[in-house]
């Protein structure tokens, strides 16, 4: 990865950044859609019905040949021509021939992704072809010669004013920036003439049936269907993946299409088009060409991990969610395709060049996976590509070291105790080190970062090791490096909790990292190899419970079957661990029951780690836990959204780590609460850093401190 | 859900995303319907494609007590002269508010999609609970190639300055939905 692509992207994302205006709008944006996407599934079961839709995209990839026979059969018989393009130079062939072939100078198009994928309008225009586009987003940024920053709305980046002043130069009359509606207006009456005059209309498609041998449009505004009725040739590009083999599987899709694209029911137009239909403009018939798009996706529908990203639907919701696209927007974040599927698709139809920056821009925080109408796991496959650039690119040195120092415990806590010292003189006795020496971070300093403790966890335990003679529970716990190496209090107030209730507490020493950076750094190797280490050090069968501080390493460690599936000697043992896994407020919930607390005289937010409550499911049990303790208990909207953090993410991006931290640091101070509660120790970093560095008195605990503290009291 | 029931919520559905929906008893009520909204809202012309000489007979009543030209055929070289598009539509959707035109023939399309307001007239009587329930109906539909069916939910709407949502984005700007309490 050249310095000069990396330092290029970092100057963009800055730049974004800097852009209040997109911020507000963004922001504005991703508030709403949470809103309405939620009213839109209201009553429904969303998992459910993902996994539904996986399943049948899944099976239609598996024959995506086979369908795409049928349905040239189906529409051929009904008097359409279907052609099949290899890669996108020859779509823009098959195209550019047919408005050859018929006489057609004046095109207009409605919205495709696939089009925008193929650079069709450039090639077209090459040609001496007037391309129009009529959607108004669309028809916005065409204005403006930019690409869509947005997959369902292309102009989101830009303001009414821009827009406005953009309408006053095309019309040459002074545009109101606050009359929307007649700005509208504009567009309706230029593009109608347009539309009415034009002698080829090129859409997308949402679906191809291969039963019937017809193709599908999802819009709102109408122009798809003006599209595909007024010219005398109508031409559809669509991607191999849209085939599905009949109307219930397309029902099935548009269920949960339209509502999570927009938390529209259904959205305004869903028009079926099968064969020639009726053209007056062409002497009765029209002529339908149907052009389907490979470009790389047969060979990836036969891809046993990546034929997943096939199953996407285009409805954009991976970044309605995402906190960094919150941030920076399309443009900075994606190439053609934007959000989390936008990192994983440009690196297979753009190629790795247009993909090496992106694809790292990820914090892994879930909120896309737990939102995908089709169940695709897009944070893992992030990491997997992000695995095949450094593939074709050679592994980075930070890599290689990784890899030498994490599977090598001993050198690995050798490296964290000889940390102690290293920072004693910059901590200058705090718990915090608040200025780093530039050379060795830089752009670190939106928060300070916490001291490596003087005696680890595994030190103190032979001292903190409850005494239990005849236990009712046996725990194994995982400390995770954070709660061993620098804050190993929260373990000590885990221990307070549990004081008298007997049960027993093991820490095996042989224990390491998780292996979760490893998987982020795309170290798939590394990863497996310290989990089977975990598995050596961790006996699950002489335990009920697997208890860890840290949520990341708890997810991670649920995820050792998958990652070890194939292993023949480990896969087992990994599936018993997972199994017994658990987050400490479940375990307090369920097996220790603490006594009511007395009202405390503190007010209290909640951190929600994405590790938590996406990775493990747990939403409410921290929550419960507080209130039952007494704390004074303040929400906010942002509760769930991820805090920044994302392990070495923060050190990669810490621009826009800083500014999703920030963001939800003003929620939480805008709540009044005193204390700030998680229980990940990785947010507790990165939130107590960040409130540090602002001179905040908010204070942050881990949960087992906060309940500990009202024990106390 | 009973007939009271897919009625109360294709209703409450159909208002949400904006269209008007109006019982009424008979297709003469739905004409004189139509042909009042049309000349109350400054139009002069309505344009009926797809109707029976003996509907038609009807209409054109209607719309001559209100001062307007009755067009159905011919839509393409009247655009922008036929303020209203009237219809039929062949099943109503209550889950989503939508109503399903068959619209193969192209006349019926430039009138459901080149007019200011939409009228479409639907029986009750066609009403079910979701698209599921009229997978059939649809499937038979989609068979007779070729053809072009369309799922309508509310006016034509764009969200894509700023979001706002604006109605009367290309299509028409006002749906208006008669529901037909008799026989289809």
């Amino acid at each position: 990865m050249s310095r000069a692509s990396r330092r290029q992207y970092h100057q963009r994302l800055k730049g974004a950044l800097d852009n209040t205006f997109l911020g507000q709008t963004l922001a504005r944006f991703q508030g709403n859609y949470r809103g309405s996407r939620q009213a839109g599934f209201a009553g429904m079961d969303f998992e459910a019905l993902a996994a539904e839709v996986g399943a049948a995209k899944d099976a239609a990839l598996g024959q995506l040949e086979a369908l795409y026979q049928q349905f040239k059969a189906q529409a051929e018989a009904a008097g359409a021509t279907v052609h099949l393009a290899h890669d996108a130079a020859h779509a823009r062939e098959i195209i550019a021939d047919i408005a050859a072939q018929t006489g057609s100078r004046r095109i207009i198009k409605s919205k495709s992704m696939t089009s925008e994928e193929i650079h069709l309008n450039r090639h077209l225009e090459a040609q001496g072809l007037k391309v129009t586009e009529t959607d108004l987003g669309e028809w916005i940024i065409q204005l403006r010669g930019e690409g869509p920053s947005h997959m369902v709305a292309p102009a989101i980046h830009l303001s009414r004013s821009q827009v406005a002043e953009l309408f006053t130069q095309v019309t040459g009359e002074k545009q109101d920036p606050e009359d929307i509606a007649s700005l509208v207006e504009v567009a309706r009456q230029r593009l109608r003439q347009t539309m009415l005059e034009a002698d080829m209309g090129i859409s997308g498609a949402n679906f191809a049936l291969a039963s019937t041998g017809s193709i599908a449009t999802v819009t709102n505004e109408g122009n798809a269907r003006l599209v595909t009725t007024l010219p005398k040739v109508h031409v559809a590009l669509v991607g191999l993946e849209k085939l599905v083999p009949d109307l219930h599987t397309a029902l099935k899709i548009l269920q949960l299409l339209p509502r999570s694209a927009t938390g529209q029911l259904i959205s305004t137009y869903v028009t079926w088009v099968t064969g020639a239909v009726e053209c007056a403009a062409n002497g009765g018939k029209k002529e339908l060409h149907i052009v389907f798009l490979d470009n790389g996706r047969l060979a990836l529908s036969q891809d046993p991990v990546f034929s997943q990203a096939l199953r996407c639907l285009r409805c954009g919701s991976c970044a309605n969610v995402c906190p960094i696209f919150g941030k920076v927007g399309g443009h900075n974040y994606g190439h053609v395709y934007i959000g989390a599927i936008g990192l994983i698709l440009t690196y297979f139809y753009h190629g790795r060049e247009a993909a090496q920056e992106l694809v790292g821009n990820c914090l892994n925080c879930q909120a896309c996976k737990v939102n995908c109408p089709a169940d695709i796991d897009l944070p893992a496959l992030i990491k997997k590509t992000a695995g095949l650039v450094m593939a074709e690119q050679g592994r980075p040195l930070k890599n290689q070291l990784l890899r030498r120092v994490l599977t090598n415990r001993p050198l690995f806590h050798f490296l964290l105790r000889r940390a102690y010292l290293a920072q004693k003189p910059l901590a200058g006795g705090g718990r915090l080190i608040r200025h780093l020496p530039l050379f060795f971070a830089p752009d670190q300093e939106f928060r300070s970062l916490p001291v490596v403790a003087a005696e680890p966890l595994r030190d103190r335990w032979q001292r903190l090791a409850p005494k239990v003679s005849k236990p009712r529970l046996k725990v194994a716990l995982f400390g995770g490096c954070l709660v061993d190496f620098v804050y190993p209090e929260q373990a000590e107030a885990f221990l307070g909790l549990i004081q008298g209730k007997d049960i027993q507490v093991d820490y095996a020493r042989d224990q390491s990292c998780c292996g979760l950076p490893a998987a982020m750094a795309s170290e798939e190797e590394t990863a497996r190899e310290v989990a089977r280490q975990n598995l050596a050090a961790l006996d699950a069968k002489q335990h009920d419970y697997v208890l860890t501080l840290c949520a990341s390493c708890a997810s991670h460690l649920k995820k050792y079957p998958a990652l070890l599936a194939d292993d023949p000697v480990w896969s087992q043992r990994a599936r018993h661990l997972a199994a017994k896994v658990i987050d400490l407020a479940s375990f307090l919930q369920k097996e220790v029951g603490l006594k009511p607390s007395a009202e405390q005289d503190k007010a209290v937010a909640y951190h929600a780690p994405c590790h938590l409550c996406r990775g493990l499911g747990v939403h409410e049990a921290p929550k419960e836990l507080l209130r039952e303790a007494g704390y004074d208990y303040r929400p906010y909207d942002d509760e769930e959204v991820c805090c920044g953090f994302g392990g070495s993410y923060s050190l990669d991006f810490p621009e826009l780590s800083a500014a999703i931290l920030e963001r939800k640091l003003r929620q939480v101070a805008a709540t009044g609460a005193d204390t700030l509660v998680t229980d990940c120790p990785g947010c507790v970093l990165q939130l107590e850093g960040g409130l540090d560095h602002l001179g905040s008195p908010i204070k942050v605990r881990h949960l087992a401190q906060a309940l500990a503290e009202a024990k106390d009291k | 859900m009973n007939q009271k029931e897919l009625r109360q919520e294709f209703g409450r559905k159909a208002e949400a995303v904006s269209a008007v929906v109006t019982p009424v008893a008979d297709l003469a009520q739905a004409f004189a319907q139509a042909a009042r909204l049309t000349a109350q809202q400054g139009g002069q012309c309505l344009a009926a494609p797809g109707w029976e000489a003996d509907e038609l007979a009807a209409l054109q009543a209607a719309c001559e007590l209100e001062g307007l030209e009755l067009i159905t055929q011919g839509l393409r070289a009247r655009t922008g002269e036929f303020h209203t598009g009237l219809t039929r539509a062949q099943w109503g959707v209550a889950e989503t508010g939508t109503i399903v035109m068959e619209s193969s023939s192209e006349e019926l399309r430039l009138a459901s999609m080149l007019s200011e307001v939409h009228v479409a007239v639907l029986p009750a009587a066609k009403l079910r609970a979701d698209l599921f329930a009229l997978e059939d109906e649809l499937n038979r539909t989609l068979a007779g190639a070729p053809g072009y069916l369309a799922f309508i939910s509310g006016p034509s709407r764009t969200g894509d300055i700023e979001l706002v949502l604006t109605l009367g984005a290309h299509g028409p700007r006002q749906l208006h939905i008669m529901l037909l309490e008799e026989g289809s």
